[in-house]
């Protein structure tokens, strides 16, 4: 019994064991899993990374304006779904050329609402392929 | 005149994590039959394998059947397919993969405790316990990038290697989370509301755990020596020191001291793991597409998985059939709540440790 009431004590001044988060950040190692991030001039349009991708998250639309990059010589555009992205990194490890045109970051997507039309926007690209 | 009355616990239930409904046909306060529905998240995961996705991106879409034992799931695909396409795998990531099997197993079964104690009105001890659980989620999450949907497995070998810095981690927070442990398995053997109050409820024999069955810890609880970890030769379990761990009541409190020592032994097992990883390459190349049929079994934190893969030589897989060990144990659980008293029903249902998403998938 003395022990209870020891403990119950000493547990007023104890820290608690969760984060105060808003005002403290969430620690983040460098290695969590994040955001696929993409360099066009480095990408040579293997369009290996789209074939990859389990949820189809990467797609490689033709467009009127494409980048004046060499290798693009069906005139693509990259897209990209963080919204649908798993995070898996398939794409990296397809990609030939890995941490210079396809890399994983640790960031996190920002948060969408409804009127950014996430899903519709991403529907009327699927119909371009 | 009808002597019986029917009362329904779910499909919603204050003492439920996930949708299940039992209709209880009970004589006063005493249970005498017992009918069960467990279909409620069902989202077509076998259709979608053999129709959306092609077969080396099927192990990320059956991750996602469970969230506590996805490792499991995609590793039992991932070794199906790689009996196929004859793919051996490096000694260190098939180590590697055994360690995230056991930190799966580990957090899955501290989550069953937490819950247990909830049950049983000991909210400062569910708290405690889902407060240690944090430290294997953070290993978790610095092994794999993730805390939960691990993805850490694929055709060939694994993702992401270890380095020093998260072994290391990974040794501090296991000995920390041990001596937690210990103390766990000193209140569930003397705390009045944790041990005494759970002995004899919810027992089942083991003539009965073998007539109905049962799997996992729940037939090991019983007194059933069934382990698929102990049966398998795929991954080197008798290398690292695996002990089957039994008990002989059956009853609630024999579930509970089941877990808590093959946490013990998980832990020990990671321990060896890492003392002992062998150097090497994590990623097998591999050519071809599976062509076949394979049936693999593994261990999950509630008993035996087992994945039946039919190919025909294309991308497209013919058949996936996944057999959850929820749904193999169903007839044992109905027995068990035959002649148990009604108010006991939610503490024995969280004994069980059920998942119902891999049921229903």
């Amino acid at each position: 019994m003395f022990t209870s009431f020891f403990k119950a004590f000493t547990n007023l001044f104890r820290k608690p064991q969760t984060i105060d988060y808003p005002l403290t950040p969430i620690p983040k190692d460098k290695d969590y899993r994040g955001l696929i991030e993409y360099r066009e001039e480095s990408c040579i349009y293997c369009l290996k990374c789209e074939k990859a991708c389990p949820p189809g998250a990467i797609l490689f639309v033709k467009s009127d304006n494409p980048s004046q990059n060499e290798k693009n010589k069906k005139g693509l555009v990259y897209n990209y779904n963080p919204y649908l992205c798993i995070y898996c990194s398939e794409c990296v490890r397809a990609c030939p050329k890995p941490d210079e045109a396809l890399w994983q970051s640790n960031k996190k997507p920002e948060i969408a609402i409804k009127s950014d039309n996430v899903n519709s926007k991403w529907f009327e690209l699927e119909k371009l392929k | 005149m009808k002597k019986t009355i029917n009362i329904p616990l779910g499909s919603q239930h204050i003492s439920l994590l996930e949708p299940v409904r039992f209709k209880f046909e009970c004589e006063n306060e005493k249970i005498v039959g017992v009918d069960s529905d467990v279909g409620f998240v069902h989202r077509g995961i076998e259709k979608a394998c053999t129709t959306k996705f092609k077969y080396d991106g099927i192990g990320y879409v059956v991750a996602r059947v469970c969230g506590l034992c996805a490792i499991t799931h995609s590793l039992s695909y991932t070794v199906a397919i790689e009996e196929l396409l004859n793919i051996e795998v490096t000694s260190k990531a098939k180590y590697l993969r055994i360690l995230l099997l056991e930190l799966d197993r580990i957090h899955s079964h501290m989550l069953c405790l937490s819950h247990t104690c909830e049950n049983a009105g000991f909210e400062a001890m569910f708290m405690r316990i889902m407060g240690d659980r944090e430290l294997i989620m953070e290993i978790q999450e610095l092994l794999t990038g993730n805390r939960i949907q691990f993805d850490y497995i694929n055709i060939g070998g694994v993702n992401r290697d270890i380095n020093l810095e998260v072994a290391t981690k990974i040794v501090n927070n296991l000995d920390r989370v041990k001596e937690k442990v210990m103390g766990y398995v000193d209140e569930f053997t003397n705390n009045w509301s944790l041990s005494l109050k759970f002995k004899r409820i919810g027992a089942l024999s083991l003539d009965d755990a073998y007539k109905f069955n049962a799997i996992g810890p729940l037939a090991r609880a019983s007194g059933l020596n069934i382990d698929v970890r102990n049966e398998i030769k795929y991954l080197p379990y008798h290398e690292i020191g695996f002990k089957m761990q039994t008990h002989i009541d059956g009853d609630i409190n024999a579930r509970n001291i089941v877990r808590l020592n093959e946490i013990l032994n998980s832990i020990e097992m990671c321990d060896n793991i890492l003392a002992g990883i062998p150097e090497g390459e994590i990623q097998t190349k591999y050519k071809g597409k599976p062509n076949g049929e394979s049936v693999v079994r593994f261990e999950a934190p509630r008993g035996e998985l087992m994945y039946y893969v039919k190919a025909n030589g294309t991308a497209m897989l013919e058949r996936v059939r996944i057999k959850t060990p929820t749904f193999a144990s169903i007839p044992a659980f109905s027995h068990i709540f035959m002649g148990e008293n009604y108010a006991d029903a939610p503490a024995i249902l969280a004994s069980f440790d059920p998942c119902l998403s891999c049921t229903a998938k």
